[in-house]
């Protein structure tokens, strides 16, 4: 693992830009694709932030009239059999998308580097102990650990965070531990522990910084894998409970009820969880092109 | 398409002529029905769900049941099964049954008077080894002793009169079982005396019973056998209906949003609309606040529109009524004109609304302070629906309700614990009648009145109509009992569902009763016209 | 080699131990428990019933007997009794296994016969708009919920055949069972045929770029025989590997896919399975996922080493 700075990496790929602007259009020529991914995923937090403003009503009010009407001017996507509006309900929807997949995502990469770190810099025991913990935690499949974590916590947002957070921690404390372990030896470490910086001090200063380009590349996927895990737990029924309007739940309940009735219901889910994943897959591509040159595809 | 939408309401008016004429019937073949979800086990008398009493009944007789011929279960149409005959005794506490003679059960034993013992002691809560749950326990609460003399008599003693005593034997939940077998096997593989054996039974696959062919009934029955396969996905379900991989769908699965499709997709299935005898009611914790405030309490009861759940839930067609299933589907249930006058029944729910709000606002509530409320229920679709529609409802009256999804795991632990305010609830009655009803869910004794109500004015009255010989007195003091239960606000009962069973046109002789789903599925009449 | 071998099976063992640990810690977590479903069930709360259910399952015992009790039959072969149905575990577990081992196999051998093929044309015409197409085509199977792809595979079939693949238990036959299984196959490998389809793209483009390649080229070999003859061959290799390692990570795509297809296989039933709180099922089950998730990345491992004299292990 080299060291991987942002701006060199751009340099390399052949870029003579400067400012922000231009760094942004550059990144567009050359990766379309992962500029149509980044577009796809600033809509998606864009929606989930402003749910509030962009959705016309509210997602959870019923309106027996409205049982299950078909898309029309007034409900643009339909509406579900309580007569909820599901452009509203898929609007907030993004919102516990995103707090599942981003708080997955996040707490996964704060516990990832920190048994990274830890692993990597402390070595001896402590790292041969939490490798054989990551070994363990990587034994099943990453579904299997957060069904099984799901149902031991029960079902409420938190639990589905952290349900979803725990099985993506050992891939991030692997990438943290190896990057960690070859810039332990480099010139700029010997350095900095020359002049007498503490040992923790210079962990994060120095290290984590370094580590940050194969992260980002690993986290972007990670929020997509998180999204379609919390879709596939409320699909099953273990997932984000209501009153939440979750996309796995909408979809799973409609499909098992109107799936021939009332299709609106079972697109339209579909489509926002797939596009969502789309975004963050074809952006998290062209991060690793950029970033991580080894990896290249 | 030959829709019966109103066939039980016409067949409570004898409109219908719906037994098959005997003489058309044909041997043979395999019926096959989907099934909605794992039963917890095959033991009929340890569960309460519609999921065991469905696939099992047709492996056990009763003493008496229910006419298989008839859509109202009554007390006027009850017809031998293992009895060939039965006699009160003139004070009306001792009922004697004759035994058919030359019964076997499945595995070659013999039936005797024996069994009928065992299973009733069992019941009554005597040690056993042929149940380890029991469920019904308060339906033989006045039941002393069984005595048996000889191997084809046997009379059940009670302490007083209860004309319901010979009801409650006639329903699907009353199967008799054997001394013989244990409760384990009777779980997983039962022996009975029915028209049908088990198989298989394949957790989460699929059960698989044949044809006895040393049934006591003779020439029955009809089929070869019967194909229950395991389909948790409705619509799963239904597409295997629609396309032919299942001759008929699981009792009531068709609701009514999906009955237009199921019609357009398969126009000659036979589809049916009964009431299931399952109403969904509101749990209130009436020890804590709010609602140890009676007039809170009014006040949410006063805020109900029905007429609302009822057009989201069913379209429509689910049925008003009080704790009693309503007429004419209902045997027992007060007159439509009486249940308007109920808190919560009133057809002018505005007006009803203004008053609530108007209790609410004297106890100091308003827009801007309102009073906030958890609702708590299971976290499936059919508890959830009318929880999320009572939060909106409850809105209107300065309530905001936030809901609180209950494992289905951990439910009756938190119900019984009275760690909940309020709790959207379903209750099956297995048998529509008021002792069945009233002392299960309202009885201060019963382990399944789940909220504990006490009310000694109205156990005195359930004691008194139990009790009660003359039809016509005993039906007003059940209606006197459904009033005070409503005039109470113990659980405001949202609405009896209906809901559609549909099949195909080749199977023929089925008889769907229409105020309970837990009886009738003996299968012994039934067959295939191929 | 032999010390590495050691080694690695030494931590093999460690692993499973760990997870044995972890997973019967993690159900005894679980709010409720199969007594509490059980009278759920029956919907009555009888305190003394309950306690004798507890009791006969043993669930009434410190928890270090329990796990004692579980490790020791599995040392002797016997995973103990179902909670639910009451039978030999052994008799709930083994015959779901071949179900979703014929499912997973079928997945697998979709995914290589379009993820190979369409991997290598993707690489031979790259930045093309085939190979474009291709990648988004790859990327949506990489972000389709496995779940709504069977929906609307299903929802197609009822329109197209007017019927649906119902799991049927007596369908005998290569053929029979082949076709019955095909859309749920299809379904579960077109995730894996997408990262396949990636992998090899990306290692034939390495490939391409090694010098013997550019060599064979100037020697005169024919375009075709160059890519397909000398690239593809070695790019086989690393997608040798990841077809190993997705084989065992299948079985999250076959929780759900056998959920829709409503296959009774092992992995539909290890959720139905939590749901009952049906300890012994569940912890053998999970255990017998990851013996099949070592065993497969401890043999991709063992292969790279027979496969690529450049892996040296120490």
């Amino acid at each position: 693992m080299t060291v991987i700075d942002h701006n060199a990496a751009l340099a390399r790929a052949g870029a003579n830009v400067t400012g922000w602007w231009s760094r942004t259009l550059f990144f567009a020529r050359r990766y379309p694709l992962g500029a149509v991914g980044a577009v796809i995923v600033a809509a998606f937090v864009f929606t989930a932030v402003f749910a509030d403003v962009i959705a016309p009503v509210d997602p959870t009010a019923t309106n027996a009239k409205y049982s299950l009407a078909p898309p029309s001017s007034m409900f643009w996507l339909g509406a579900d059999f309580m007569g909820r509006d599901m452009y509203s309900r898929i609007i907030h929807g993004a919102r516990v998308s995103l707090a599942v997949g981003a708080g997955a995502m996040g707490l996964g990469c704060v516990l990832g580097i920190a048994i990274g770190l830890a692993s990597g810099y402390l070595s001896g025991w402590v790292d041969l102990a939490l490798q054989r913990l990551m070994d363990i935690m990587q034994a099943l499949p990453l579904l299997v650990l957060a069904i099984i974590m799901a149902a031991s916590l029960g079902p409420s947002l938190r639990n589905t965070i952290f349900a979803i957070a725990i099985p993506l921690v050992p891939s991030v404390a692997r990438v943290v531990r190896s990057s960690t372990l070859s810039l332990r030896e480099l010139p700029f470490v010997e350095a900095a522990r020359a002049v007498g910086m503490g040992e923790l001090r210079i962990a994060v200063r120095h290290v984590l910084p370094n580590t940050l380009a194969p992260l980002i590349v690993l986290a972007t996927a990670q929020l997509g894998s998180a999204i379609l895990v919390e879709a596939s737990l409320s699909f099953l029924g273990l997932g984000v409970p209501e009153p939440h309007p979750s996309w796995g739940r909408m979809l799973s309940e409609s499909a098992a009820e109107y799936v021939r009735t009332a299709p609106w219901l079972v697109i339209w889910p579909g489509v926002a969880i797939s596009l969502t994943v789309f975004g963050t897959n074809l952006l998290g591509d062209a991060l690793r092109d950029l970033l991580d040159p080894r990896q290249r595809s | 398409m030959r829709l019966t939408r109103a066939v039980w309401a016409a067949g409570v008016l004898g409109l219908v002529t719906v037994a098959s004429p005997s003489f058309a019937q044909k041997q043979g073949g395999t019926l096959r029905i989907s099934h909605r979800d794992n039963p917890p086990s095959a033991s009929i008398h340890e569960e309460s769900t519609i999921s065991v009493v469905q696939p099992f009944m047709a492996v056990f007789n009763n003493l008496v049941v229910f006419d298989p011929k008839e859509k109202v279960n009554s007390p006027d149409h009850i017809v031998g099964d293992l009895a060939d005959s039965w006699s009160w005794s003139d004070d009306k506490t001792k009922l004697t049954f004759k035994l058919h003679q030359g019964v076997k059960w499945h595995d070659g034993q013999p039936f005797t008077s024996k069994d009928v013992k065992c299973t009733w002691d069992a019941l009554a809560g005597k040690d056993s080894d042929i149940i380890r749950k029991d469920p019904r326990k308060i339906w033989y609460n006045n039941l002393k002793d069984v005595t048996t003399n000889g191997d084809y008599e046997v009379t059940f003693v009670l302490g007083r009169p209860e004309p319901s005593f010979l009801t409650m034997l006639a329903g699907g939940y009353s199967p008799v079982y054997s001394c013989h077998v244990p409760d384990r096997v009777m779980r997983s593989k039962p022996i009975g005396t029915g028209p049908f054996k088990v198989v298989d039974f394949k957790r989460n696959e699929s059960i698989k019973l044949v044809r006895n062919p040393d049934y006591f009934k003779k020439g029955k029955p009809y089929l070869d056998a019967i194909d229950w396969k395991i389909v948790p996905n409705r619509s799963t379900r239904l597409l295997g209906f629609q396309s032919g991989e299942f001759d008929m769908t699981f009792d009531s699965d068709v609701t009514f949003p999906l009955l237009k499709d199921v019609m357009a997709q398969k126009p000659n299935a036979v589809c049916e609309a009964r009431p299931t005898n399952v109403n969904s009611n509101i749990l209130i914790n009436r020890d804590a606040p709010p609602f140890d405030n009676p007039q809170v309490r009014k006040a949410l009861v006063l805020a109900l529109d029905i007429k609302a759940f009822n057009q989201i839930l069913s379209q429509g067609h689910d049925l008003d009524g009080a704790a009693m299933l309503p007429p004419p589907a209902g045997f027992w249930g007060m007159p439509a004109d009486m249940l308007a006058t109920l808190p919560g029944h009133s057809p002018d729910v505005e007006k009803s609304r203004a008053e609530a709000r108007k209790i609410m606002e004297g106890l100091g509530y308003g827009p801007n302070k309102p009073l906030k409320i958890k609702v708590a229920t299971r976290n499936i679709a059919i508890y959830r629906d009318p929880a999320v529609i009572l939060i909106d409802q409850l809105k209107q009256i300065y309530i905001d309700g936030e809901l609180d999804p209950i494992d289905t795991t951990i439910w009756y632990n938190k119900i019984a614990k009275k760690d909940y305010q309020l709790g959207m609830n379903l209750t099956g009655i297995g048998i529509d009648d008021p002792d069945v009803n009233f002392y299960e869910n309202f009885y201060s004794t019963s382990d399944r009145n789940y909220t504990g109500y006490k009310n000694a004015e109205v156990d005195k009255l359930i004691d008194q109509q139990s009790a009660e010989l003359d039809m016509g007195k005993r039906k007003k003091i059940v209606w006197e009992i459904e009033k005070k239960l409503a005039d109470d606000v113990a659980r405001p009962v949202i609405g009896h569902n209906v809901a559609n069973t549909c099949w195909d046109p080749k199977v023929k002789g089925l008889v769907l009763q229409v105020n309970s789903i837990y009886n009738g599925w003996r299968f012994e009449d039934v067959w295939l016209d191929k | 080699m032999g010390a590495y071998l050691v080694r690695r099976l030494l931590l093999m063992a460690v692993t499973l131990v760990g997870m044995s640990i972890l997973i019967f810690a993690l159900l005894r977590m679980v709010p409720g428990n199969i007594a509490d479903i059980l009278m759920d069930a029956s919907g009555n709360d009888d305190p003394k019933e309950k306690a004798r259910i507890v009791h006969d399952l043993g669930l009434d015992r410190p928890v270090t007997e329990q796990y004692w009790q579980w490790i020791d039959g599995l040392a002797h072969g016997d995973l103990g009794y179902a909670f639910v149905s009451e039978r030999p575990a052994i008799e709930e577990i083994a015959p779901r296994i071949p179900i979703s081992g014929k499912l997973a196999g079928l997945a697998i051998v979709f995914a290589i016969l379009l993820g190979v093929p369409l991997g290598v044309v993707s690489a031979v015409r790259q930045n093309t708009g085939l190979d474009y197409g291709l990648r988004v085509l790859s990327l949506s199977g990489l972000s389709f919920p496995s779940f709504w792809l069977g929906l609307l595979v299903l929802m197609a079939s009822v329109q197209w055949f007017g019927t649906i693949p119902i799991y049927d238990a007596d369908a005998h036959g290569f053929f029979a069972q082949v076709k019955m299984l095909a859309l749920p196959a299809i379904v579960v490998g077109f995730r894996s045929s997408a990262l396949i389809m990636r992998l090899t793209r990306s290692s034939m483009l390495e490939v391409l770029r090694q010098d013997y390649v550019r060599t064979a080229r100037s020697k005169g070999a024919s375009n075709a025989s160059v890519n397909y003859d000398h690239a593809l061959r070695n790019a086989l290799l690393p997608v040798i590997t990841v077809i190993g390692i997705e084989a065992a990570f299948l079985v999250g795509g076959l929780i759900v896919t056998e959920t829709v297809f409503n296959i009774p296989g092992v992995a539909r039933f290890l959720v139905e399975a939590i749901r009952w709180r049906d300890y012994p099922i569940v912890q053998n089950l999970t255990m017998l996922i990851a013996v099949v998730v070592v065993t497969m990345n401890f043999l991709v491992d063992m292969a790279y080493m027979v496969l690529d004299p450049r892996i040296k292990f120490g």
